[in-house]
């Protein structure tokens, strides 16, 4: 069986974040670097793949500089068998079509039986990517997955769909299926497996060699909302707060007559 | 000379740092309150995630990884709870470590295999009632007795003392010898006749970390427990540790860095005349010492970490990290309590706990005088 996991280095989501300079996507310098957390499901379900079936070759695709291969490493540090890092050192400037465009081309003729991504990034969000690699290769996509259950080339998974409600689908390998929270939850590669990482392949493909597909959208402009008025924060003892509060409710609603 | 972790290393904090942040902090201030050891939480999941061998060949079932990962380790888990940090460094340094470099290949396979795997947790017992940093005053005894060994004494102060399966212990073979020719180790398992456990301490800190006595009375050992050579105990304790204050450094490092972290999280965030109290410079000069000086120990760590795994001599080396990281522990936290004033004395914020927790390391494995003594008698051979 051969599978393919695609993942995306991100920001840790606890990063203060600032506009770069041309004002269409975050600053990237002094920021802490991570596996985008719905990626992460992704390769912890292709490892269990793997681990049930037994027979299974695992690819870890990733598109950036240099740097991303430090979370690609993490992702063979989990199971995965090799890696295929796309180099780019202008990720952030393409759009999802594009990326996804470069994911297609690298998949195309390999047989890959399932594919693997998160939902979405942490940082774009557009949770487009996995949907167009599917559209691409014509493959059947399946999003928002939170439970998966493979048997012999027929795949049944829950999607989670708005007001708690959740659907089964079943369909046949190949596919791609988009990961969500709650499907699994991501193991700590170990010592040992951190030792073996080391010596699985990692091959950088240029991004020149598999980018075939043109833009069709572009970032105008990345801000942060402006600042609405902030809440009003009254101090003093209880009574007098009550007082305050009672007035302030008088003057500015309805609430109190 | 290259200042950067390898791929490896900062993969193997990244996990450590994630697993500890994930199921070791959210309980620490509770296990120090309780005095409780948990030992599927802070031993047994050091074993599943291969910690418990990180430095020694995978054909006894470490991971083959090198001392500057052992210490990242150590440091990661001491950085939210130095209970589990030495919990570690004990088992893996103190235990495992001196059978696997004196041990014979069938008690490495006996003994250092349980021990790498996280199956067995390890233990030390130097330190005797009257026989601490003058190991040589050691009162125990074994004799010899046919294919047996007979011990009789007791030893104190032992981390993970009765938690523990495998203990090396120190015992006074020869009565006869000068101070430290007549003692020899020995490898004893819990649950030998003759072998108990006596009062468990009360601490200042470490308290999720055991500290036992060990009580022998007339426990009686097949000759093949004897760890290295009869009469060259010294030897072993003296190797052991070496190794082991690099896991104790690495352990002063993490309490530092987890106090200097909250400091300065606290003094972004802490208003007082409508400033951040991280504005003003009486605070930012002492977030700038604290931070040198935990990067200068760090160094000094990672030092001597690197001329182990290289297997060059790292006595000193051992002896000035230690020494400067457990003083840096003992100073950052201090003033990290400092800097949240009021909230750092209570125990809604962690610092009190690092505070009692980092006095611990200017003491065990070798008080800050004794690192003294071994740095300054290498100057004057």
């Amino acid at each position: 069986m051969n599978v393919l996991v695609c993942i995306k280095q991100v920001p840790d989501m606890e990063s203060k974040f600032r506009v770069d300079a041309a004002g269409t996507w975050y600053d990237t310098t002094e920021l802490a670097w991570r596996m985008n957390e719905y990626d992460e499901y992704a390769v912890e379900q292709a490892v269990r793949l793997k681990e049930q079936v037994k027979d299974a070759d695992i690819t870890v695709l990733s598109i950036g500089s240099d740097k991303v291969k430090e979370t690609m490493k993490k992702a063979l540090a989990m199971g995965c068998d090799r890696g295929a890092h796309i180099a780019d050192d202008n990720v952030s400037g393409k759009e999802p079509c594009e990326i996804a465009g470069v994911i297609a081309e690298y998949a195309k003729e390999k047989n890959f039986d399932v594919i693997f991504t998160g939902m979405q990034s942490q940082d774009r969000g557009s949770g487009q990517v996995g949907v167009l690699v599917a559209e691409m290769l014509t493959l059947p996509a399946v999003t928002t997955i939170v439970d998966f259950v493979y048997s012999d080339g027929r795949i049944e998974v829950k999607r989670e769909l708005e007001g708690g409600i959740k659907a089964k689908v079943a369909f046949t390998s190949p596919a791609v299926v988009t990961c969500q929270l709650g499907l699994n939850t991501p193991r700590y590669p170990t010592l040992p497996n951190i030792m073996k990482a080391k010596k699985k392949e990692l091959l950088s493909i240029p991004i020149k060699d598999l980018l075939k597909v043109d833009a069709r959208q572009h970032t105008d402009k990345v801000y942060f909302p402006e600042k609405k008025g902030g809440g009003l924060i009254i101090e003093g003892e209880p009574a007098e707060l009550a007082d305050k509060l009672i007035q302030i409710l008088k003057e500015k609603t309805g609430v109190l007559a | 000379m290259i200042f950067q972790l390898t791929e490896e290393q900062n993969l193997i904090r990244n996990m450590v740092r994630e697993f500890a942040e994930t199921e070791i902090a959210p309980t620490a201030k509770k296990r120090d309150e309780e005095e409780r050891f948990d030992r599927p939480l802070m031993f047994d999941k050091l074993g599943e995630l291969g910690l418990t061998g990180i430095v020694f060949p995978e054909e006894y079932g470490g991971a083959g990884a090198d001392y500057i990962s052992y210490a990242i380790a150590v440091e990661e888990l001491s950085r939210v709870c130095a209970s589990t940090g030495v919990t570690l460094s004990a088992h893996l340094s103190l235990c495992a470590n001196p059978i696997y470099l004196f041990g014979s290949e069938e008690q490495k396979q006996k003994y250092l295999v349980p021990l790498a795997a996280g199956e067995k947790l390890g233990a030390f017992g130097l330190t005797e009632p009257s026989a601490g940093s003058d190991a040589g005053g050691t009162k125990t005894t074994a004799l010899r007795d046919g294919d047996e060994w007979i011990l009789n004494g007791t030893k104190i102060f032992i981390t993970s003392g009765g938690d523990a399966e495998t203990y090396v212990i120190f015992a006074r073979t020869d009565k006869e010898a000068k101070k430290h020719n007549g003692i020899s180790a020995f490898i004893i398992e819990k649950g030998a006749a003759g072998f108990s456990f006596g009062k468990k301490e009360e601490k200042l800190g470490i308290r999720s970390s055991p500290t036992m006595e060990l009580v022998f009375e007339n426990c009686r050992l097949p000759a093949a427990n004897l760890l290295g050579k009869e009469g060259e105990g010294f030897k072993v304790a003296m190797k052991t540790l070496d190794g082991g204050r690099i896991g104790i450094a690495s352990q002063a490092i993490g309490i530092a860095q987890g106090a200097f972290e909250t400091a300065v999280d606290y003094a972004k965030e802490r208003k007082q005349f409508d400033t951040p109290i991280g504005k003003f410079q009486g605070i930012q000069f002492q977030l700038a010492d604290m931070f040198t000086q935990i990067e200068a120990a760090r160094l000094l760590v990672y030092k001597a970490a690197y001329r182990a795994s290289k297997g060059l001599n790292y006595s000193t080396d051992s002896a000035m990290a230690k020494l400067m990281a457990s003083e840096t522990a003992m100073k950052v936290t201090t003033q990290a309590v400092q800097v949240l004033g009021g909230y750092g004395y209570t125990r809604e914020f962690p610092v009190e706990r690092m505070m009692r927790d980092a006095k611990i390391t200017e003491i065990y494995e070798g008080t800050s005088e004794i690192q003294r003594l071994v740095i300054g008698s290498a100057l004057i051979k």
